[in-house]
């Protein structure tokens, strides 16, 4: 078992489900974002999602792909990204920070050596929208090495045959997307999403987060018993937009209720 | 070109986010199947005659000739296609496509707005719903082919998110696609993307390039020696190109925008100059203009169908293998030449395409007379009316467009 994997198997004792809460690096700015990090982690979400901004963020909707551009006029690095990580890593023990970033950013510091960089970093995993399964052999070897796991995504239009094949390659956890469409927008009709974790489910025995749309108390225990983690993405970052740091700290609070 | 696993060289592939795998997968099978049914292609083939007037002529250029001094010039002449491009080809082959896949609507993308307007007239004519995608810059630039898409029912969204041109419509269809990736069709309208469109893309141009063998052939006996297209995404260069790689006595050369000089954001040329790097982005690799942390770079053209930031992943294997020689044009070298061939020929190209013109212009007096040079003439100019009026500082056309005003606003 990974040792992301086991992580939230033992986190999952304690509580019926986790949270995995996203944050823009460099948006408003990078010390905004890090605050906010620290405020996410203070308040014991689990697991942090740290996405590197990118021009072209192709799978977000408005409120991300907003923040990533608003990020970019700082022109943020990689490199000085990873060792904020590790800060983060290093002051909160207890909880994992992914990095999530589209490919491009990732591919231009090296997919062979980010892996061994994120690891010393504190890294606890990758989350990458736009690199398949079948493209990332190296990629993967790489993770291997270094030991950290690239997480990989479910969708309501993943065949069968498809899901069996990203499950049996899978560590740490699967990232099921809950609907169509890109982040942000409202999630669909429970009974699908229900039945949808319930045919992963039977594939699998890694712990399943399920993620686009969900921002309220409500959606988050709904989620309780058919997943194990509760990602929110737009709804933080919408909450920030709104609110600022407290209203991000209020939502939490929320969640947590 | 066939791809290897849809790789051309270390460039291609399929670099999409998950949702989007099984109407990829689809999208794969049916051409795949569309590609070897013989009844299928002769059913585009058709489309291209009785829809949109081919075969085009290959039009010789006494004049323009005489006064280089040099190669005898000819043109290709995708301007005569209907909606005045070689953006029909395109959508012809992937319109029936779509029929045959059964599904009812299609979105696109558009630079400078001749694809939308193919897309928009191909959704009239098959019976199929149209979203366009259009930067809110691009649609300042191009408000008359704006016009028409609406006209013809598709709905035009202006994508208002960073440089607001062709590559932020780009990003916006697909985010469309991902949210309804098995009813509709994304109709990329250039060689890009991820598999199999640039192979898809590039096949259906390639009509152009057939014919200019065969025309060749009639009219002068002989294949051409060179031949030029302007570079954006790169259908109408593979279009015309790809069908002569194996001649290597035809030399193959692509002219990318020059724009206003070398500098980030002023120009569009990724494959000279060592301008350009290899990057995955908008689901295929190849080469990007970008900076050092992979951030796509803004880019510029006077031609709003040539302002992109990356290039058609065969493009880009053919110029790294040396079988395309890239160069660029600047915007007003090509306004020169543009000029130059209106005066001479009474031939109206597009901008986009007046940068093959300036390439050729600049090469056609060091060559022979015996040798032949085809400029392919993609699209037509008429649509570039308010950006050559504003280039030649025409003063009637602006005191026209007051009078207009003051008249519709006087009804």
């Amino acid at each position: 078992m990974s040792a992301l994997q086991s992580f939230i198997q033992q986190q999952r004792g304690d509580r019926e489900i986790l949270l995995m809460t996203h944050v823009v690096y460099g948006y408003p700015s990078v010390d905004e974002s890090l605050a906010l990090m620290r405020d996410l982690l203070g308040a014991g979400v689990e697991l942090l999602e740290v996405q590197f901004p990118f021009s072209d963020p192709s799978a977000d909707g408005p409120s991300i792909l907003h923040a990533c551009h608003a990020a970019l006029v700082n022109k943020p690095t990689l490199a000085q990204c990873l060792e904020d990580i590790g800060g983060l890593a290093r002051d909160f023990p207890d909880s994992r920070v992914l990095l999530m970033s589209y490919l491009n950013p990732l591919y231009r510091y090296g997919l062979e050596r980010l892996p061994a960089d994120a690891v010393k970093a504190g890294v606890g995993g990758f989350i990458v929208p736009d690199l398949p399964l079948e493209l990332a052999d190296s990629f993967r070897a790489a993770c291997q090495d270094a030991a950290v796991e690239p997480v990989w995504m479910l969708t309501p239009e993943t065949p069968e045959s498809r899901m069996r094949e990203i499950c049996a390659a899978a560590s740490g956890f699967l990232y099921c997307v809950s609907r169509r469409g890109v982040t942000g927008k409202g999630t669909g009709a429970e009974q699908p999403l229900d039945d949808y974790l319930a045919r992963i489910r039977t594939g699998t025995d890694l712990p399943l987060a399920v993620g686009f749309g969900i921002r309220s108390a409500d959606q988050v225990r709904a989620l309780t018993g058919k997943a194990d983690i509760a990602i929110l993405g737009s709804g933080i970052l919408d909450a920030f937009n709104d609110g600022g740091r407290a209203a991000v700290r209020d939502l939490v609070k929320s969640l947590r209720g | 070109m066939k791809s290897d696993q849809g790789f051309y060289g270390r460039f291609g592939g399929s670099y999409i986010p998950e949702i989007l795998h099984a109407s990829q997968r689809d999208l794969l099978a049916a051409w795949q199947e569309a590609s070897e049914d013989p009844a299928f292609m002769a059913l585009v083939d058709r489309e291209m005659q009785q829809y949109s007037g081919r075969p085009t002529p290959l039009t010789p250029c006494p004049n323009l000739s005489r006064a280089l001094g040099g190669a005898r010039i000819y043109l290709k002449r995708e301007d005569l296609n209907h909606s005045g491009a070689h953006k029909m080809n395109n959508v012809i082959g992937q319109g029936l496509l779509v029929k045959r896949m059964g599904k009812k609507r299609i979105i696109a993308e558009t630079g400078a707005g001749q694809h939308g307007v193919a897309s928009a007239l191909i959704a009239a004519r098959l019976g199929l719903d149209c979203t366009v995608y259009m930067g809110a810059r691009d649609i300042e630039r191009q408000y008359p082919n704006v016009f028409w898409m609406k006209q013809l029912g598709a709905t035009v969204v202006p994508v208002t998110s960073g440089g607001q041109t062709l590559r932020d419509a780009l990003d916006e269809a697909l985010r469309d696609w991902s949210a309804d990736p098995s009813g509709s069709h994304y109709l990329i309208g250039t060689a890009c993307g991820p598999a199999p469109y640039p192979e898809m893309v590039a096949q259906f141009q390639s009509v152009i390039g057939r014919e200019v063998r065969q025309q060749s052939l009639a009219q002068f006996g002989a294949l051409p020696d060179r031949i030029y297209a302007c570079v954006g995404g790169g259908s109408n260069a593979a279009g015309i190109l790809l069908p002569f790689l194996d001649d290597p006595e035809v030399e193959l050369v692509g002219i990318e925008a020059g724009g206003r000089g070398k500098a980030p954001g002023e120009h569009s040329i990724r494959l000279s100059d060592d301008l350009g790097s290899p990057g995955i982005a908008q689901g295929f690799s190849t080469m990007f203009l970008q900076d050092d942390q992979g951030q796509l770079m803004d880019t510029h053209s006077v031609a709003a169908g040539l302002d992109y930031v990356g290039v058609s992943p065969i493009l880009a294997h053919l110029a790294e293998a040396g079988r395309i020689r890239m160069d660029a044009a600047s915007d007003d070298e090509t306004m020169a030449a543009f000029g130059m061939l209106l005066r001479h020929e009474g031939v109206i190209p597009a901008l986009e395409s007046a940068h093959a013109v300036a390439g050729a212009l600049r090469e056609a007096p060091q060559l022979s007379p015996e040798q032949r040079v085809v400029i392919n003439v993609s699209g037509r100019g008429d649509k570039d009316i308010f950006n050559v009026a504003s280039a030649l500082q025409d003063p009637e056309f602006t005191g026209f467009l007051q009078r207009y005003l003051e008249r519709e606003a006087g009804r």
